[in-house]
């Protein structure tokens, strides 16, 4: 901590760290850093593309949309961050005090809205009229409905969601989830090839992901009581293997090779999905952890674009790095 | 909780002990203002304090759950942003700071950190910004045996010098040994108020203490 930092700016300071800090592990080889930059290169040109071709008008109405979900999503970041502070962090006298709160919510909100500005410079300046008071809206909005919503009492709430999520990750879900898609799929071949190829499609995807719900405090548990990786995947993967193991040989003996291919296509996608996941939350924070797999994400479906041959070794190339950073979290007990 | 009634003394080192989801770490965090209370009365030095959780943040160190420490940061950053410069945090600790092992962590990364080491940056975090009121939930667990006994010891230092300090405590021994005055307590209620006669004859035979508490608590909670 610099000697003139303020005591009002801690807030921001310790998160900054922290942002700065993991950027910094997360790209420490030149590789790394050259994939990102790579990946950036390309999203911003994607993005540039997409707004200069279209009329003004049209791309208007979605900068302000985007503005306002980024704005909305910055807001939720920013209430949750302050809760944290406010109940489990550091620097909890800071958090609780309004003029800091103030500073806090207006640094970051200046943080967002300078990036959000680059992009929409990048892609389209005259935009930019559009996308910042968007992004103050949609920021706006959250911060009045959190200021509105009264806490709840932790004991007196009921917590459907987590006898739900349990039981997605046991086997029986999956086999339901199987029997769900295969009697869509009856009802879909009636309605032609092209139909039953986008339901498939659709709905094997949407299935998969409810099957792979990941918990990264159950992640976090698991590593440090001793389990690796492996156990620690096959645990969240509980539901999504009968479901994938029902769903394939069923989907090619009744609607043929193409359902069944999606069908496994997909649940391999998801699992890889989920093996990234489980290896990022071994190594980090969940809101980090999800940016660093959408990141490697990106990397996938460029490699899948691009040169799909080498999809799958770049794949077996991230999930390789990230296990081999996160095996010396396990048995940190004592 | 409910109908808690306590008052602890300047320069005592206070007790609570109880069964599992008694509502010791609630209260603790709310004393601290963590937590906001549901109503009645809480007075820091003579003030009320009880609807501002801001000025209970400040006048209380407190030890952060050890889980939740940022992965991202080193020992020396945690406990720079809770009393500032190193030197002053340092000095601020004084044995502690040795009983604590706080050198060897200061360039270690939180995420690299073992549970008991969490702990050890956790309860340094509590005394970095010199509070004279310090509140801990179970400080002692995860920490090695010589590592217990230390900062039991440094802790007992600090409260002969002038501090006030409210642990949460599953250890019965600890509490007749180390406390002054205690709460026990069962089913969000006060089971039981242990005054410093009761801690000191308790601390003499600690055996029939040990076997007294276990029956209260057993046919509090039923168990």
């Amino acid at each position: 901590m610099g000697a003139s930092e303020t005591r009002r700016d801690r807030l921001f300071h310790h998160d900054w760290r922290i942002a700065v800090n993991s950027a910094r592990a997360t790209f420490a080889g030149w590789q790394d850093r050259l994939i990102a930059g790579t990946m950036l290169l390309i999203a911003m040109t994607v993005v540039r593309s997409w707004f200069t071709d279209p009329p003004w008008r049209i791309a208007a109405w979605v900068a302000l949309g985007a503005g306002i979900v980024v704005g909305m999503v910055a807001g939720r970041l920013v209430a949750a961050r302050l809760r944290f502070h406010g109940s489990d962090g550091l620097l909890a006298a800071e958090a609780l005090q309004s003029l800091t709160r103030r500073r806090y919510m207006a640094a970051s909100h200046g943080a967002g809205i300078a990036v959000l500005a680059a992009t929409t410079l990048i892609a389209r300046p005259s935009l930019l009229i559009i996308s910042a008071p968007a992004y103050l809206a949609g920021a706006f909005a959250v911060h009045m409905i959190t200021n509105l919503a009264r806490p709840v009492p932790a004991i007196r709430k009921a917590r459907p969601g987590w006898t739900v999520r349990r039981w997605l990750r046991q086997p029986g879900a999956g086999i339901v989830a199987a029997m769900i898609l295969l009697l869509s799929l009856l009802w879909a071949n009636t309605l032609g090839t092209n139909a039953l190829i986008a339901v498939v499609g659709i709905e094997v995807i949407l299935l998969a992901l409810t099957l792979t719900l990941v918990d990264d405090s159950v992640v976090r548990f698991m590593t440090i009581a001793g389990h690796g990786a492996r156990a620690i995947v096959l645990h969240h993967a509980q539901s999504l293997l009968p479901f994938t193991g029902l769903a394939v040989p069923i989907c090619l003996v009744a609607f043929g090779p193409v359902a069944a291919g999606i069908v496994a296509a997909a649940s391999i996608a998801t699992l890889l999905l989920l093996a990234a996941r489980v290896l990022a939350y071994r190594l980090y924070g969940k809101r980090f952890a999800d940016l660093l797999v959408s990141i490697h994400a990106g990397v996938l479906l460029l490699a899948g674009y691009a040169a799909p041959i080498a999809l799958p070794f770049v794949a077996i190339a991230i999930l390789w790095q990230l296990q081999r950073r996160g095996a010396a979290k396990t048995w940190l007990l004592a | 909780m409910r109908a808690v009634d306590l008052t602890v003394a300047q320069g005592s080192w206070f007790g609570f002990i109880g069964a599992n989801g008694s509502g010791k770490t609630s209260l603790l965090r709310a004393l601290a203002g963590r937590l906001p209370f549901a109503g009645g009365s809480c007075r820091v030095g003579g003030e009320e304090l009880v609807g501002d959780r801001a000025a209970r943040a400040l006048r209380f160190g407190f030890a952060p759950p050890p889980d939740k420490l940022p992965d991202s940061l080193r020992g020396r950053d945690v406990l720079e942003f809770t009393g500032g410069k190193m030197e002053e945090v340092r000095s601020r600790m004084g044995s502690l700071y040795v009983a604590l092992g706080v050198a060897p962590l200061l360039d270690r990364w939180i995420g690299d950190c073992s549970a008991g080491m969490r702990q050890r940056i956790a309860i340094a975090a509590a005394f970095a910004g010199g509070h004279s009121l310090v509140i801990l939930d179970e400080p002692f667990n995860w920490l090695d045996p010589v590592a217990a006994f230390d900062l039991r010891r440094a802790l007992r230092e600090r409260v002969d010098g002038g501090l006030t300090l409210m642990t949460a405590l599953h250890d019965l021994n600890t509490l007749a040994a180390a406390c002054d005055a205690g709460l026990m307590f069962a089913d969000g209620k006060v089971a039981m108020t242990l005054s410093e006669d009761m801690l000191q004859t308790a601390a003499r035979t600690p055996q029939a203490f040990e076997r007294q508490m276990i029956d209260i608590l057993r046919s509090e909670t039923g168990g």
